[in-house]
């Protein structure tokens, strides 16, 4: 009794210190690992950049040691965990397109990449996208990566069938304006009736929010939901629930949906093409990609960004802006479809090819101009969440058949509230 | 240790004769039965503060083998809990710098019609669940005891739902039940009756999330029933069987009375996980778009408490309103636990 009792001290004591000796290791060659300046940590996500290019940078910058972690789940959060101390915090991290305005009241906790090079950089980018990494007192805490210039995906057969023109160049005329759009969309049900015009209205109302220079909040920090553009894209929004050309797609069925012909076009960026391709192989060759009706907008597109802890902010400027040259973007394109922020990259043969998933169609005719007109709009850091409740009542349209004037004042006197919530006038 | 006159825990009680205890203990000695009495007495008279702390290090052995869980509970667990007290009187957006805000988030709480209707939807889809779940076990519970043959193979197929992966359900159920190309559609449809919209409708939506938990949990319970019907006297059965009782009439005067205290713990523990429910509608209703993640689902019919603070917390990033979302839900499943407590309590004292 008492030998097996001093035994199983004996072991407990040990168990105990093994595990103080190894959380001693661990957090001995975390704070290591950043505060060096030759071993940088590197976050990422899946598909965020090309694998290809990340592996060329490590072999290029041979005399830096660049430990790369494809982070998976919640990016942001993560993220955030890990800059609350500088042993945790990577030395260069992605941050994504829809997360990098909640990111601009903490900009010191990044490091301003004008102070490391980028200044001499950036005439070579799109301006507009600098934009949304930029303070409102000029820090740039973000280099972007790629843009999700918008387009209207078409079905060409359906278009045929429904005796409406087939060429993108003239697709793109007819299309000019979205009550043209619509039009459009109520002789193709007409003609195939299981055809619809678009998935669901709160993607229509996304792209006209995009179209604009103004969207939920305004650089005074004041709420600016309740005006007229943005009541404007939710009765444009509205018009294809009341044509009858909705597809009010709001669940996991639109893989099937895509594929089967229930959806005659798809209002999307650019990458969106891959998850076209993907989820209706069997639809290669049919669509085509025509110029966004009402104009330019953009939907995503992420940033590279340096924490402020990090061991050394020069080097990883010097590793981003690589990785992000005219050239590696036009690698990105090909292997992850990242529409280049570098403008110079359009006329790499990479991007001026023809895709065949789009009948050999040249893309780059449509995204190109797209992409250089998309206008530079005020993203305030609560715009997401003061957003939600306007898509949040478009579904309510579609699920409950609300009466769109009463979502339209619901959803104002929600976001009202959120606004409150989180600091706006 | 032993240098103490109260230590030892003096597990020989009646071998230790009145001549090892101190002189006053001499008179009880005799009638004390197990050692186990011995120490509740001998503080009393040895000295005004023995002290728990003597006990404590007494006892150090014991206490550092079970010290890594409440170590890892305290870190993990109740730091974190006591931490969101803190952050529901903050406005943090996780990594600027805290502002103390008062009772300002309660408030936001109680003007906030999504809070009240993720509130309403959660009921629903506990009521939804946990009445049928808690029946259908019940009778499940009743045949599996009454089967001679394969017992064990049937608790194996009750148990395996409750360890199946939860997303790996809902996934499942997603595809069975989508609006366009389900398998249950497809029935429908085969048999010429109109396809439901089960995804996109305020009610369905419930019914399926509902559903989901109803499959996961029903056998456990069942599990838990089987156990408590085992308990139950045979004598009982054959006695009312004698006196002409037929099964149905078994089942309610026989088995659910003498069931209750089981019933009462099955109440209690889908009270406070049904309440929960976060990863079904979380699963089924895209929580990675861009534009408006984890809302519930169209219309917001499966928006759930839990996934509305989720959605403040992580999507927004409104950490102090999250946590006043958790608290004020906090207090409500106590309330309903008390609730439920007191109303099967009360009709087991009245026979």
């Amino acid at each position: 009794m008492d030998l097996s009792r001093r035994r199983f001290l004996q072991a407990a004591v040990l168990t105990a210190a093994a595990a103080g000796a190894t959380a001693a290791c661990g957090g001995g060659s975390a704070s290591s690992g950043s505060k060096d300046s030759k071993n940088l940590t590197f976050w990422y996500w899946a598909g965020g950049l090309s694998d290809k290019v990340v592996a060329d940078a490590k072999t290029h910058f041979s005399d830096i040691t660049l430990k790369t972690s494809v982070v998976g789940g919640d990016f942001k959060t993560k993220l955030l965990t890990g800059l609350r101390a500088a042993q945790t915090a990577p030395d260069i991290t992605g941050i994504k397109g829809e997360d990098i305005a909640s990111f601009l009241p903490n900009a010191n906790r990044f490091v301003d990449l004008n102070t490391v090079g980028a200044k001499k950089l950036t005439p070579d980018y799109l301006a507009w996208k600098l934009k949304q990494a930029t303070t409102q007192d000029g820090k740039l805490i973000g280099f972007p990566i790629d843009i999700g210039p918008c387009a209207t995906f078409y079905r060409e057969d359906l278009f045929a069938k429904a005796g409406l023109p087939t060429d993108p160049v003239k697709v793109s005329a007819e299309l000019s304006t979205w009550d043209d759009y619509f039009k459009v969309g109520v002789e193709l049900h007409k003609a195939v009736p299981k055809t619809y015009l678009v998935n669901n209205i709160g993607s229509v109302f996304s792209m006209i929010v995009g179209q604009g220079t103004r969207r939920f909040i305004d650089e005074d920090n004041t709420f600016i939901g309740d005006q007229d553009h943005i009541r404007t894209a939710w009765t444009t929004a509205v018009k294809p629930y009341t044509l009858g050309i909705d597809a009010k797609i709001n669940d996991n069925t639109w893989n099937a949906a895509i594929g089967n012909g229930t959806l005659g076009t798809e209002l999307g960026a650019a990458w969106h093409a891959l998850d076209i391709s993907n989820a209706a192989p069997g639809t290669k060759g049919q669509w085509r990609v025509a110029s966004l009706p009402g104009g330019a907008s953009n939907l995503g597109g992420s940033f590279l960004a340096i924490p402020a802890t990090s061991g050394n902010p020069e080097e990883a400027f010097k590793i981003i802006s690589w990785i992000l040259s005219p050239e590696n973007q036009a690698r990105g394109f090909t292997d992850a479809a990242l529409f280049p922020t570098a403008p110079a990259a359009y006329k790499l043969p990479a991007l001026t090819g023809g895709d065949a998933f789009f009948g050999g169609q040249k893309t780059i005719e449509i995204f190109g101009p797209a992409a250089e007109k998309i206008p530079a709009a005020y993203e305030a850091p609560a715009d997401a969440a003061v957003s939600a409740p306007y898509y949040a009542e478009l579904t309510s349209i579609e699920a409950k058949g609300k009466d769109p004037d009463q979502a339209w004042k619901d959803a104002v006197s929600q976001a009202k509230q959120i606004a409150q919530r989180q600091g706006v006038k | 240790m032993s240098s103490s006159p109260v230590a030892g825990p003096a597990p020989t009680g009646p071998t230790s004769g009145p001549g090892t205890g101190p002189l006053g203990q001499a008179a009880p000695d005799p009638s004390r039965g197990p050692g186990r009495r011995a120490p509740r007495i001998r503080p009393v008279s040895a000295g005004p503060r023995p002290g728990p702390r003597r006990r404590v290090l007494r006892h150090w052995p014991q206490y550092l083998a079970i010290s890594p869980y409440y170590l890892l509970f305290s870190v993990f667990m109740l730091f974190p809990v006591l931490y969101t007290v803190y952050l529901a009187f903050q406005k943090w957006d996780g990594i600027g710098e805290m502002q103390f805000v008062g009772f300002q988030q309660f408030r936001f709480l109680w003007d906030d019609p999504v809070f009240w209707m993720s509130i309403r939807n959660t009921l629903v889809i506990w009521v939804l669940s946990t009445v049928p779940m808690l029946f259908m076990a019940l009778v499940l519970a009743v045949l599996v005891n009454s089967t001679k043959r394969f017992t064990a193979f049937y608790r194996v197929c009750l148990f395996i739902p409750s360890i199946t992966s939860l997303v790996a359900i809902a996934i499942f159920f997603g595809a069975v039940f989508s609006n366009n190309f389900g398998l249950i559609n497809a029935i429908l449809r085969g048999l010429h009756l109109s396809a439901v919209p089960w995804m996109s409708n305020e009610w369905t939506i419930k019914l399926v999330i509902a559903t989901l938990m109803t499959w996961q949990w029903t056998g456990y319970n069942a599990i838990i029933y089987l156990a408590g019907l085992q308990a139950i006297p045979s004598e009982l059965y054959e006695a009312a069987r004698m006196d002409g009782a037929g099964p149905v009439r078994i089942f309610f005067s026989i088995t659910i009375p003498l069931l209750r205290p089981i019933i009462l713990f099955t109440v209690v523990i889908s009270t406070v996980t049904g309440l929960q429910s976060f990863t079904e509608p979380q699963v089924l209703f895209g929580s990675d778009a861009a534009t408006n993640p984890n809302s519930g689902g169209p219309g917001q019919a499966g928006l759930t408490t839990l996934l509305y603070f989720y959605h403040q917390a992580f999507d927004n990033n409104d950490f102090g309103y999250g946590a006043a979302i958790v608290w004020a839900f906090f207090l409500l499943i106590l309330l309903i636990v008390l609730v439920n407590w007191r109303l099967v309590q009360r009709k087991e004292r009245r026979p």
